[in-house]
């Protein structure tokens, strides 16, 4: 019985959390960032600002949802995001990863995937922050170096898409190839969440058994001097294995990984 | 005004200094991804010291069309006279 009422509160109260997001969304994107545009100042400024209450926004959303009761989490450690030129790669088991990177890191640059410009919820936001989309390979390349060699911090999800839950961890070569080319430093973040949830393919109504429990972990910066002795192709396979170790090995120690966690027992409740 | 073995030779260059391939594999028929397995993130790598040798800006606009290393010398040609 009391855990039938956490599960439909837990329910209530994800939707309202997808609710607040969407108005958060509009509400930023076409209203508050315009406004913003009109207080004196050039473009770089003004994107500074609108990453500034982005940030602020996403810390403010987070701390909603744990209000609420549909998350706890810890992070650690996040005194070292946001340095010049650094390059924050992180897994992605669920939807909401990205809430936790954008809310902690200063002056975040994200690369977000394509169809968030088509999404009426987030793609003035993301316009609005000057984040770069995957849609060309490119584009992307050229403008997160870009970003990076003039000292921007890029938030980049190496494996391109959620992870998909009990398949072993990929990473496109992209993250890795921009990394050789202008991080100045290299650092992961390794997330888990405990048990399942947003993962790839999950919908939203398909909430876990439990209160979700997200773990954050800033990890060490990696060297990057020994991976650019080879030409950017080389350079970049290289580095790209080494990073798939580093995040492996992370993901399978210390106990409970988070992939294997998948819940698919939220249905019965219903 | 490049020729096209000229522009063959920069290219055999490339691959050897990019990727290691071996000069001899690359032919006008030689297929860029099938046979050399050059992905979209190689492409990038390879765009970017073709217009550091031509010294022209270039997009991947200009090689939408190229499969094979034949294709991509006549697109280079397109483009250092253009």
């Amino acid at each position: 019985m009391l855990k039938s009422i956490s599960y439909c509160w837990r329910l209530l109260a994800t939707a309202l959390c997808f609710a607040v997001f969407g108005l958060l969304g509009l509400v930023s994107g076409l209203v508050v960032f315009p406004l913003m545009r009109l207080v004196p100042g050039n473009l770089a400024t003004h994107r500074r600002r609108v990453r500034a209450v982005f940030r602020f926004g996403m810390r403010l959303f987070l701390e909603f949802m744990r209000a609420v009761g549909v998350l706890t989490y810890e992070f650690r450690d996040t005194s070292r995001l946001g340095r010049p030129g650094q390059m924050i790669l992180a897994n992605h088991p669920s939807l909401i990863d990205v809430v936790f990177l954008l809310a902690f890191t200063p002056q975040p640059l994200c690369i977000v995937k394509a169809a968030m410009w088509r999404n009426p919820f987030t793609r003035w936001p993301v316009m609005a922050a000057g984040f770069v989309s995957n849609e060309s390979t490119f584009d992307m390349v050229e403008q997160t170096a870009a970003a990076l060699a003039e000292g921007q911090s890029v938030i980049i999800f190496p494996e391109g898409t959620r992870t998909t839950p009990g398949q072993a961890l990929q990473f496109h070569r992209g993250a890795a190839n921009i990394a050789v080319k202008a991080a100045r430093v290299v650092t992961p973040v390794f997330i888990r969440c405990d048990p399942t949830t947003l993962a790839k393919n999950m919908p939203w109504y398909r909430i876990p058994p439990r209160r979700v429990r997200f773990t954050l972990r800033v990890g060490t910066d990696i060297e990057m001097d020994e991976f650019r002795t080879a030409p950017p192709p080389k350079a970049s396979r290289v580095l790209n294995e080494h990073l798939l170790r580093v995040f492996a090995e992370e993901l399978r120690s210390g106990g409970r990984p988070a992939q294997e966690h998948c819940s698919r027992r939220g249905l019965s409740f219903s | 005004m490049l020729s096209s073995d000229q522009i063959l030779q920069m290219l055999r260059t490339a691959f050897a200094e990019l990727f290691e391939i071996e000069p001899a594999r690359i032919t006008a028929a030689t297929r860029l991804n099938e046979d050399l397995e050059i992905d979209s993130i190689d492409a990038v790598d390879l765009i970017d010291r073709v217009r550091r040798v031509i010294g022209k800006k270039v997009t991947p606009e200009d090689f939408r069309t190229v499969r094979t290393v034949g294709d991509l010398v006549q697109a280079i040609e397109r483009l250092a006279k253009g």
